[in-house]
C-alpha cells in the first residue's frame, strides 16, 4: 500500500514536469513517427500516373485498343507524340519515364509487337510502366519488346505490394518501434538524470521503499512511449493507414502497445540501475534496442533474415509483439491463442526485466 | 532513552584496500548543533552516508533516536531531515509543488499537507514564489527552499551536508539564523558538515574533527582553539632549499614550526607582530632571500595543521584518482 503510495507521489511528480512541458513533450511524440510515416511509407508505395509518351504508327483499332488499355487505371499517363524522335527528346530530358512505340502493322498482325524504351534513372517509375505494358500486352496478345538493352532488368518484384498494404506494413513497424524506443529512451534517461542531480538520493533519504521510485520510473516510461505510439497510430491512420480486424483490433493495438512500453521500460530500467553516465547508458540502450526493433521485424519481414540470425528473433519479444501488429493491421484477424500467448510473453519479458532492475537496484546505494 | 540522538558506534567503511571510515565512535547529543569538520575525502560524506542507511558500514553500528538504521532504515529516517551538497530542488516544478512532493514522501497525512507547505513557505521566505518554478531562483532561494522542505515532517534531527558552501555572506546568514531558530524554538538537533572554521565557530555548540578517516577532535569550538594555541598564524613563504633555515629562526624565538612546500607556517602566540620583526632581521642577517611574510585569523588548515602536522592535501582537498572518487561516494 505505502509503496504504491509512493510510487503514485513520484510518478505525480513525473507528470507534473510532463504537463509544464507539455508543448515540447506533445511536438516531440509528433516529430518521430510523422517524419517516419512520410518518409518510409511513401518510399515504399508505387508512383502513381507515371508520364509515358506513346508513339503510334499504325492507327488501326488494335493500337487504339492498346492505348486504352493502357490508360485504365492511374497508374501511367498517356502523352501522344507524332514522332518517335520527339518522344525520345522528351525521355532524355525525364518529361516521361518511358516511351511505348507501336509500330505499323500491329492491327494487321504483321508487326506483333511493341518497343518500349525505359528511363532506368528512375527504377521505381519504369517498373511501373513496365509493368502496367506486361499486364496489357498479356490481355491484347502481343509480345513488348524491351528496345533499350541496358534496361531490361527492372525490378517488378514488391516486396510488400503496394498502396495502403504497404502502409499498414511501416505503420505497424513504426508503432512497436516508437514504444521501446520511447521507453528505453524516457524511464532511463529520467533515472540517470535523477541520479546525476542529486535527486535519487534526496528521494532515498526519505522513509520510502526505494523500489517504489523504480516503479515510478518504469510507468511512468510506459505511459510516455505508449503516448508517443498512440499518436504515431492516429498520424498513421490519418495518412492512410489501415486496421484490417477493425475496432476491436484498434484495441488490441493499444494493448500491445502498452505491453511494449512496459516490457522496455523495465528492461531500460535494469540497464541504468547501476549506470551513472549518460552516455554510456544511451550507447548500451541503442545498441540493443536498435538491432531488436530491425530483429523483430519492424522493417523487414523475419522471414527475409538470413538464418543464422533466425535464433536471435525467436527469444526477441519484439519479434512477437510485430506479428500480433502486422496480423491485426495487414491480415485482419488475431486468433484468441495468438493474442494470449503474445500477452504472456511480453508479460513475461516485463517481469523478468523487473526481477533484473530490482535486484541490481536493491545495493545500489553505493552508487549514489 | 540515552542523551543521545544519534549513536555512532565503531563505526567502519572500507572501499576495497581503502579504508575511508576508520573506526569512527561519536554521540550527537539532543537539541545540540554539531559540526562536523574536515576537508573533502576526510570521510565526512562517507560517514554522513552511512548515517543516512545510504551506504552499508563495513562493520559498527548508527542509532538514530533509539533506532538501528540497518535494521529499520525507513523507520529510522522517518527522525532525520536532509539537507545534501548538491542543492536538490526540482526546477520544472513550482516552490509549492517540491514542498508537495517532498511531504508526501515524508508521509505528512493529506489533511495536514498544505498547512505544513504554508509553514515550509513562511520558513524559507519565499511566499511571494510559490507558484514561480524553483529553476527561475537563485541560488540563495533553492538552498533555502530545499532547507524548508527537509523540516516538513517535523523531524527530530536535521543533516545539512556543506549548507553554505557557495552562498554569499547574506544568504549564508540567512541560513544560519534558520537553522538557529529551529534548534531554538522546538528543540531540533542539528548535524552539519562544513569546511569552513568560521561556520562551525559561528553556529555549532560541539565540533567534531574527521581526517584520514578518523576522528581527530572533539569538543567545544573554544576548547578547539585552546588546542591551537593562538590567536593568529604567521607564514613566511621562502625558496625551498632555505625553508629548513627559516624553520630554525622560527625555533630561536620559541615557536614550533611546520614546514610546507613553499613556506613555513607556525602559530604565533603573543606579541605576534614583535616575532615577525625579530623573524624577519634574523633572516636578512642570514641573507635569506623572503618572497612573502603574512600573519592571519586561524583557518581550518591551522587546526589541520596544528592537529596532523599535515597540509589539507592538494588545493582542493581531493584525493587523486579511484580512491578519492569512491570516498566521495563514486561520483
Amino acid at each position: 500500500m505505502s509503496i504504491l503510495g509512493d510510487s503514485y507521489t513520484l510518478l505525480l511528480r513525473e507528470l507534473l514536469i510532463f504537463k509544464k512541458n507539455l508543448a515540447t513533450n506533445i511536438i516531440r511524440s509528433l516529430t518521430f513517427p510523422v517524419i517516419f510515416i512520410i518518409l518510409l511509407g511513401s518510399f515504399g508505395s508505387a508512383p502513381k500516373n507515371v508520364p509515358v509518351a506513346v508513339v503510334n504508327y499504325d492507327n488501326g483499332p488494335m493500337a487504339l485498343n492498346f492505348i486504352n488499355q493502357l490508360q485504365l487505371g492511374n497508374s501511367v499517363s498517356v502523352v501522344s507524340e507524332a514522332t518517335q524522335r520527339q518522344a525520345m527528346s522528351l525521355l532524355s530530358s525525364d518529361n516521361v519515364a518511358g516511351v511505348i512505340v507501336i509500330p505499323s502493322g500491329f492491327t494487321q498482325g504483321t508487326a506483333n509487337k511493341v518497343y518500349v524504351y525505359l528511363d532506368n534513372s528512375q527504377p521505381q517509375s519504369a517498373a511501373v510502366v513496365s509493368a502496367k505494358v506486361d499486364s496489357v500486352a498479356q490481355q491484347v496478345g502481343v509480345n513488348p519488346v524491351a528496345a533499350d538493352p541496358g534496361s531490361v532488368s527492372v525490378v517488378t518484384n514488391y516486396a510488400y505490394g503496394a498502396g495502403s498494404n504497404y502502409l499498414s506494413f511501416v505503420v505497424g513497424g513504426l508503432l512497436v518501434m516508437v514504444a521501446s524506443f520511447g521507453a528505453v529512451f524516457t524511464s532511463g534517461f529520467t533515472l540517470l538524470s535523477d541520479r546525476q542531480l542529486g535527486n535519487l538520493k534526496a528521494f532515498l533519504t526519505t522513509p520510502i521503499n526505494k523500489f517504489s521510485y523504480l516503479i515510478s520510473k518504469i510507468a511512468y516510461g510506459t505511459f510516455q512511449s505508449a503516448l508517443s505510439a498512440y499518436i504515431g497510430l492516429f498520424i498513421g491512420l490519418l495518412y492512410g493507414a489501415t486496421i484490417a480486424a477493425g475496432v476491436l483490433g484498434f484495441l488490441e493495438l493499444l494493448w500491445f502497445i502498452l505491453l511494449v512500453g512496459l516490457g522496455f521500460s523495465s528492461l531500460a530500467i535494469a540497464l541504468a540501475a547501476r549506470s551513472k553516465q549518460l552516455q554510456t547508458y544511451a550507447l548500451i540502450a541503442q545498441t540493443l534496442t536498435m538491432p531488436l526493433a530491425f530483429l523483430g521485424g519492424a522493417f523487414v519481414p523475419v522471414t527475409l533474415l538470413p538464418s543464422f540470425l533466425i535464433p536471435i528473433t525467436v527469444v526477441n519479444p519484439l519479434t512477437y509483439a510485430v506479428n500480433a501488429v502486422r496480423d491485426i493491421m495487414i491480415k485482419g484477424s488475431l486468433p484468441l491463442a495468438t493474442f494470449i500467448t503474445t500477452s504472456a510473453i511480453l508479460l513475461a519479458f516485463t517481469a523478468i526485466m523487473m526481477g533484473i532492475a530490482f535486484i541490481l537496484f536493491k545495493n545500489t546505494s553505493e552508487q549514489i | 532513552m540515552s542523551e543521545y540522538i544519534v549513536d555512532i558506534e565503531h563505526l567502519v567503511k572500507k572501499f576495497g584496500s581503502l579504508t575511508a571510515v576508520n573506526d569512527i565512535s561519536l554521540g550527537i547529543k539532543k537539541g545540540e548543533i554539531f559540526g562536523l569538520l574536515g576537508p573533502n575525502g576526510a570521510g565526512k560524506s562517507t560517514t554522513i552516508n552511512m548515517l543516512l542507511g545510504l551506504l552499508k558500514p563495513t562493520s559498527g553500528k548508527v542509532i538514530v533516536d533509539g533506532i538501528d538504521m540497518q535494521k529499520d532504515p525507513a523507520a529510522a529516517r522517518n527522525n532525520i531531515g536532509v539537507v545534501t551538497q548538491e542543492t536538490v530542488v526540482e526546477p520544472e516544478l513550482t516552490a509549492e509543488q517540491n514542498l508537495m512532493v517532498f511531504g508526501r514522501l515524508y508521509h505528512i497525512p493529506e489533511s495536514e499537507l498544505p498547512k505544513d507547505i504554508e509553514f515550509a513557505l513562511q520558513l524559507s521566505d519565499l511566499v511571494p514564489f510559490r507558484h514561480a518554478y524553483a529553476g527561475t531562483f537563485s541560488g540563495g532561494m533553492k538552498r533555502r527552499l530545499e532547507t524548508a522542505k527537509s523540516l516538513m515532517h517535523a523531524p527530530q534531527l536535521i543533516l545539512l551536508d556543506e549548507p553554505t558552501t557557495g552562498l554569499d555572506i547574506q544568504n549564508r546568514t540567512k541560513i544560519w539564523n534558520l537553522l538557529r531558530d529551529i534548534n531554538k524554538k522546538d528543540n531540533i538537533t542539528i548535524l552539519l558538515t562544513t569546511q569552513y572554521l568560521e561556520e562551525a565557530d559561528q553556529l555549532c555548540n560541539r565540533i567534531g574533527i574527521i581526517d584520514h578517516g578518523k576522528l581527530i577532535a572533539l569538543g567545544t569550538p573554544s576548547e578547539l582553539r585552546e588546542k591551537i594555541g593562538m590567536t593568529s598564524v604567521i607564514e613566511i613563504a621562502a625558496e625551498k632549499e632555505d625553508l629548513q633555515k627559516v624553520a630554525a629562526e622560527f625555533e630561536k624565538i620559541g615557536l614550533e614550526p611546520n614546514v610546507l612546500s613553499n613556506k613555513v607556517v607556525a602559530p604565533a602566540g603573543s606579541n605576534a607582530t614583535k616575532k615577525i620583526e625579530t623573524l624577519l632581521k634574523a633572516l636578512s642577517a642570514a641573507r635569506i632571500k623572503i618572497h612573502n611574510v603574512s600573519m592571519h585569523e586561524p583557518t581550518i588548515d591551522d587546526v589541520f595543521l596544528k592537529l596532523t602536522g599535515s597540509e589539507v592535501r592538494d588545493a582542493t582537498g581531493e584525493f587523486s584518482g579511484r580512491a578519492g572518487a569512491m570516498m566521495r561516494g563514486g561520483r
